[in-house]
């Protein structure tokens, strides 16, 4: 307390250094801020801290205002004052028995002077601007109502600036604060803890003084806040002192006439210094107390459970916060670690300090959007697996979510530790994503970022068993579907080994493990998210492994497609790859129709890229702005799950083509033939459109190609297009039986083409040999025996066979063209009637404009079809070099027909 | 033929009483070991209450001759425990018996008034004929159980505990007494009832699995069995779910059914969808049979089908009745087909495809021709038939088409002008109001 008294002459030698500090106060303030950073990488700082270096800033604020009788500014700040107060109070209450901080009232108190004075002052005030005059009213009055709150305090405060009481107060509060670690170590330490404090309260005494002095003494003040803060530090650093000489060695040279020991004028040195642009200087500072190796725990303390679980708290209570350094609270908490290790302290105690380490690596990095640095995960992982085998280690260890922090346990044997490894795996996986995502995926830096998986997926594992051992049912769906999430995509030899029995039956493979853990999702899970995703990752890793018939059967039990559209994004993608992939099952299993259905709705909208998240379209029009843009790129697939789209729209396309071109060949004079699939056609026709077409270059191109030799019932043409060396190496090999799909591939190729033979030129043939067709298309009798039943029995064909001769014998009941069009014609007009009455129906029901809207969408979409359908036509009969009056008549039948149409519309506008 | 014998699976959803019939019929067929069968007869009878039948088994093992004393007193327990039950229920029975001849036996509550007022009937004692029924039931004699069951089923309030129960019971009773008419009539009760209760999903998945086996013992032994169960099995999609998740090898009962249905060929499509999309779980020569036939068009593959099926039929329990009927049938069906797609067919091929001597085969076309079913005629010099199938002319299409199109427009033309007049008249009404 001598030291504090002490300070009395001290204040009166610095008032000489005032004019510096006011005139250069911006400057001096900046470097202060920039002192702080420096400063902050070893501060702990608590919330109290935190508001009080507010408010003093403010405070600060409001005091410049007043020198220069800005009024307007000084009101606005003395409101920000009263608000961060307020914010301040719970703490305030909190840490000190609820009385108001000295210089919160010295403040209230010197802002009443002013105002005060500036009131008095009649001739000043009339030459204030409007503005400011206007402003004084309105601050005279607010600050009155709002000091008597504070009545008594300040009539104290006016009273006895420098009561004693009330700095021992603080001085006991705030080494509360300061930990308990303070009070464990020696009592020898609070004298130096003490003097910090003391010191604050030493401008209080000041503050009596003229405003100039105030002014000072409240940067005196906030240069002792941070002072707090370093006493903060003095607990666990203990050779502050030292660290202070040292600097003063330093700086020595310069004006070591007046100050000695005390830590305050040291700063105002080194403000001084700042001030005189001397940053080289400054910087050997800075380094010289980073080099110095700050040390946890005094030399002789007798290190225990509690000791380090309070050091770890007082660590990570500065967590979140603006000005801690992240990286040296990780390095603080590996140290804490090493010595509870060397103690010996049990495993409890290494397993919290792990799982600090773990969220102060995960605070390390600020912006969720970016990927952490590597050597932070690589240390993560580390940290992790390291946790996990002492959880797993030790079955006494109980950590969970639900452990509430008043019930942990460190001492005795069931340990309790709060915490939850599930979440810190969960976001081990994501940052693993997000690193991956980072890198260019054809370089090698990806490659070697994808080895890690293995570590990700040992991780999983571990925390997997730790859950199966101890855990709730939403805790182990969790973790298991992050395996599942892991194991989904990757194909596995061994499955399709096992179905042809070349390994013994009970080798464990993905299928199996998949089976087991989606099961038990499906009983356990009540998030309906976790089942979802399970089912298709289930679904996904089935058809992989061209399990067809459960890949359905689980589609179609599940019910997906019918509240698909409800779920989160992610789940939305996964639902889409899982349709890709059953396509590309469907289709190795010989199943088109069904590949074509699984793919249409990718491949129909154009972008089956964006739907599996694999890449963005190129922006058009801004289309979306950059914030979208950002979420969807979190959203992409990593490189390695991509699905490769051009084997997805090479089956769709010849899935398409299988479809189409023979249904296309027996509908031909159809009215009311639709299109199977428009991104096929649009292929077809834009081929069509090229007046030269080249030899195919593109899978594209290959399959065009091939659509229009099979169109001439051209099976060979047809097969050496689909299947051929480019094609090979573009789409098929791919494939992991490549041969058995190519086979396949011409099997089908052969079988669509002699329908489409049929159909297309059954009118030339009365009949037609079974044994010649089986020569042509390279079929055995009885398959085309069965092909042809089967058309027949599907009037597909109007024709019968001829046992005895083997021939199929055509009914001859083709109608010729003109029958045909009238057919058509028939069915068109079948349809206006239909479209009629609907119309009136609609008229006489009670659908009011909604109703008329839709009605007509609907006939324009109807009118559309059939002018597609007319061009499709056309093309076709100017390659078939038809008659042309039947094209005359055609066209007048057309006409009519729009005549008529028109007519409805005239109606329906009534 | 042990490979596609459903008794191990079906037994598995039957009541142990009803199983003994399927066993003993496996029994007779020698397809599994016959002492081994007797061993496990034994062990099924053992859990029962029919002493009797289990000493009979006995003998057929050749075991000792005498019967093990625990055995001679089982059956004097069961004996007293019976007499001890029937007195219980004496006297209700009694009540029963004089009320079955009155005016009362009309509805089951002024029934259940009538027992209260008159005989001092309590809940307890319906609880005693429940358990009576049961026992009796256990013990074999099913014929006195029904008597019991019908009691408590009138008595009973559907919210009972025991009603399903006694449904159940009422049923298996009823199948195992063969008296087909008020089996259907309550499995029609049972059905409705699993139906309308709410069980949760699984347990009505269950009793469904239940009672769709438990049918197919009434189906084929009543003779509207054969609608009813395509109408149940394929048409009430909650049943078809049930086979397709829980016993996917009813398919051959159903597709029997529909083979030897000739009234109802429309099925046949609904019915070779559902075998296609089960294909990859259950296939027997039945389904197969089918599928080659309307699938693949393979006559050749459906001939060979055919021939392993009537083995399979022969030693199905269930529908080894319909052994005759589905050959014939299924012969049919290929003829069928085969006159749809051909326009001349030899007769020795047709015979080779139909399992017949060609003799035989021009037999039986000249039936069918003859009997109106098939428009063809037989060129007995070539040995070829000639389908006399006319081709639809597409003017005929074209009529057919238009046919209704002038009446139609005619009529919505009609329907127009009426309503513009309407609007018309409302108009010059309402131009009036402004004079």
């Amino acid at each position: 307390m001598s030291r504090f008294f002490a300070n009395g002459s001290d204040s009166e030698s610095e008032s000489s250094e005032d004019e510096i500090q006011a005139t250069n106060f911006n400057k001096a303030s900046a470097f202060q801020f920039s002192d702080d950073e420096e400063e902050v990488k070893r501060v702990v700082r608590s919330t109290k801290e935190k508001r009080y270096e507010n408010l003093t800033s403010i405070i600060k604020t409001i005091r410049n205002h007043k020198k220069i009788k800005d009024i307007p500014n000084t009101l606005s700040s003395f409101e920000d004052l009263t608000r961060a107060y307020q914010k301040a109070l719970p703490v305030i209450s909190k840490e000190e028995n609820g009385i108001t901080p000295r210089f919160y009232i010295r403040c209230l108190a010197e802002l009443e002077d002013f105002i005060n004075e500036v009131w008095e002052d009649r001739e000043g005030r009339k030459n204030l601007s409007k503005n400011n005059s206007k402003s004084l009213g309105t601050l005279r009055q607010k600050v009155r109502k709002y000091i008597k709150d504070f009545e008594d305090d300040l009539s104290r405060f006016r009273e006895a600036p420098d009561q004693e009481s009330e700095a021992e107060d603080e001085v006991v509060a705030q080494e509360s604060d300061g930990g308990d670690a303070g009070d464990d170590s020696d009592a020898g330490v609070k004298p130096t803890e003490a003097a910090p404090k003391a010191v604050k309260s030493a401008p209080a005494k000041a503050a009596p003084a003229d405003d100039d002095d105030s002014d000072d003494s409240i940067d005196w003040d906030s240069d002792s806040e941070s002072e707090t803060e370093s006493s903060d530090d003095e607990n666990q650093y203990q050779n502050m002192r030292e660290r202070f000489l040292k600097r003063t060695t330093e700086k020595e040279e310069k004006d070591d006439d007046k100050r000695k020991d005390k830590r305050k004028e040291q700063k105002v040195k080194i403000r001084k210094r700042a001030e005189d642009d001397e940053d080289g200087e400054w910087e050997t500072v800075v380094k010289g107390h980073v080099v110095e190796k700050p040390k946890m725990f005094e030399k002789d303390a007798e290190i225990d459970v509690p000791l380090v679980l309070a050091k770890l708290l007082e660590i990570m209570s500065a967590r979140g916060k603006k000005r801690t350094d992240r990286r040296l609270q990780i390095d603080l908490l590996f140290e804490l670690r090493d010595i509870s290790d060397q103690h010996n302290l049990g495993t409890a105690v290494s397993v919290k300090i792990h799982f600090n380490i773990i969220s102060a690596i995960y605070d390390y990095n600020q912006k969720i959007s970016e990927p952490m640095k590597l050597e932070h995960w690589a240390l993560l992982l580390e940290v992790m697996q390291s946790m996990l085998k002492l959880l797993l280690a030790n079955t006494d260890i109980i950590m969970s979510e639900s452990v509430a922090e008043e019930h942990e346990e460190y001492v005795t044997a069931p340990f309790y530790v709060r915490g939850c490894p599930l979440a810190a795996v969960e976001r081990l996986d994501d940052e693993f994503v997000k690193l991956l995502k980072e890198c260019d995926p054809h370089s090698n830096d990806y490659v070697s970022r994808l080895k890690d998986e293995v570590n990700v997926v040992k991780t999983i594992e571990l925390v997997l068993q730790y859950f199966e051992r101890s855990g709730t049912n939403n805790e182990r769906c969790r973790i298991y579907l992050r395996k599942i999430e892991h194991l989904y995509y990757k194909f596995d030899p061994e499955v399709l080994k096992k179905k042809r029995n070349e390994v013994p039956a009970t080798t464990s493979t993905s299928v199996d493990v998949m089976d087991k853990l989606c099961k038990f999702i499906y009983a356990k899970d009540d998030t309906d998210r976790i089942r979802t995703r399970a089912i298709l990752a289930h679904i996904y890793h089935h058809a992989m492994h061209d399990n067809w018939f459960q890949a359905r059967d689980l589609v179609l039990m599940s019910h997906l497609q019918d509240n698909i559209d409800a779920a989160d994004p992610a789940t939305r993608i996964l639902y889409n790859r899982m349709m890709a992939n059953l396509g590309l099952c469907a289709f190795r299993q010989e199943n088109v129709k069904d590949a074509h259905h699984c793919l249409v709705d990718l491949m129909v909208t154009g972008k089956p890229k964006e739907l599996l998240a694999q890449g963005l379209l190129p922006q058009r029009q801004h289309e979306r702005s950059a914030e979208q843009e950002k979420i969807e790129k979190q959203r992409q697939m990593p490189f390695h799950m991509h699905i490769n789209l051009e084997l997805l729209e090479c089956v769709y396309l010849v899935s398409a083509m299988l479809l189409e071109i023979p249904y296309i060949a027996a509908h031909e004079f159809d009215a009311r033939r639709r299109m199977i699939s428009k991104t096929f056609y649009q292929q077809l026709r834009s081929s069509e459109r090229q007046s030269l077409v080249g030899p195919p270059e593109s899978m594209r191109e290959h399959v065009v190609a091939a659509a229009k030799a099979m169109r001439c019932g051209n099976w060979q043409a047809c097969a050496n297009f689909i299947v051929n060396k480019k094609m090979n190496t573009k789409v098929w090999d791919l494939f992991y039986e490549s041969d058995r799909v190519r086979e396949m591939l011409t099997k089908f190729i052969k079988e669509e083409s002699l329908r489409t033979y049929l159909f297309t030129y059954s009118n030339v043939y009365t009949s037609i040999s079974i044994p010649s067709l089986a020569q042509m298309y390279e079929l055995p009798v009885p398959k085309v025996h069965s092909i042809i039943s089967k058309m027949i029995i599907n009037e597909e064909l109007m024709a019968s066979l001829d046992d005895p001769s083997e021939t199929v014998v055509m009914h001859r009941s083709e109608p010729s063209r003109l029958q045909a069009l009238a057919m058509q014609f028939v069915d068109k007009v079948t349809n206006l009637v239909d479209v009629n009455e609907k119309v009136f129906d609609m008229k006489q029901g009670n659908f009011f404009q909604r109703g008329n809207m839709g009605n007509r969408g609907d006939r324009g979409y109807n009118r559309n079809q059939n002018n597609q359908g007319g061009n499709w036509l056309g093309q076709r009969r100017d390659r078939n070099n038809r008659n042309r009056n039947q094209r005359g008549h055609h066209k007048n039948n057309q006409d009519r027909q729009q005549q008529q149409q028109q007519q409805v519309q005239t109606i329906d506008e009534e | 033929m042990a490979n596609f014998d459903l008794t191990r699976i079906n037994c598995q959803f039957l009541d142990r009483h009803l199983t003994f019939p399927l066993l003993e019929f496996l029994c007779g067929k020698e397809i599994y070991n016959q002492q081994e069968l007797l061993e496990y007869i034994l062990e099924t009878v053992n859990k029962t209450n029919m002493i009797d039948y289990t000493m009979d088994t006995r003998k057929r093992l050749n075991l000792s001759q005498e019967m093990p004393e625990e055995l001679v007193q089982r059956k004097a327990e069961v004996l007293a425990t019976l007499k001890q039950l029937q007195n219980e229920v004496a006297p209700i029975m009694k009540a029963t018996d004089i009320l079955k001849n009155g005016e009362s036996m009309k509805d089951s509550k002024t029934f259940v008034n009538a027992l209260q007022k008159d005989y001092n009937f309590k809940v307890e004692h319906l609880e005693s004929a429940y358990k009576l029924a049961k026992y009796l039931y256990e013990c074999g004699n099913y014929q006195e159980s029904t008597s019991y069951l019908y009691f408590c089923l009138i008595v009973m309030s559907p919210n009972d505990k025991n009603y399903l129960n006694v449904l159940w019971g009422k049923l298996a009773a009823e199948i195992l007494t063969l008296n087909w008419n008020t089996a259907l009539e309550d499995l029609t009760r049972l059905r409705d009832y699993i139906d309308s209760a709410n069980f949760s999903t699984i347990q009505a998945l269950q009793q469904r699995t239940w009672l769709i086996h438990w049918s197919v013992l009434v189906f084929f032994n009543h003779p509207k069995g054969r609608d009813l169960i395509i109408e149940m099995f394929l048409y009430k999609p909650l049943y078809l779910n049930a086979i397709q998740t829980m016993c996917p090898h009813i398919m051959r009962y159903l597709a029997t059914a529909v083979v030897i249905n000739r009234t109802r060929r429309n099925a046949l499509k609904d019915l070779i969808k559902v075998i296609q999309q089960e294909s990859y779980t259950y296939r027997d020569p039945i389904t197969e049979f089918l599928e080659c036939l309307y699938v693949n068009f393979d006559f050749e593959g459906a001939r060979l089908k055919l021939h392993e099926c009537q083995t399979v039929i022969l030693n199905d329990f269930f529908i080894v009745a319909c052994l005759n009927e589905f050959v014939e049938d299924a012969r049919l069906m290929i003829f069928e087909t085969f006159c749809r797609i051909h326009q001349c067919i030899t007769i020795s091929m047709l015979a080779d495809k139909l399992n017949m001597k060609p003799n035989e085969a021009e037999c039986w076309i000249v039936n069918l021709i003859r009997n109106a079913r098939l428009n063809a005629k037989i060129d007995s010099k070539l040995g070829h038939v000639v389908m006399g199938t006319q081709p639809l002319s597409p003017y005929q299409q074209l009529v057919e088409k238009i046919d209704s199109l002038s009446m139609r427009s005619e009529h919505l033309a009609g329907l127009i002008e009426r309503k513009s007049k309407q609007k018309q008249n409302q108009e010059s009404a309402d131009s009036w109001k402004y004079y």
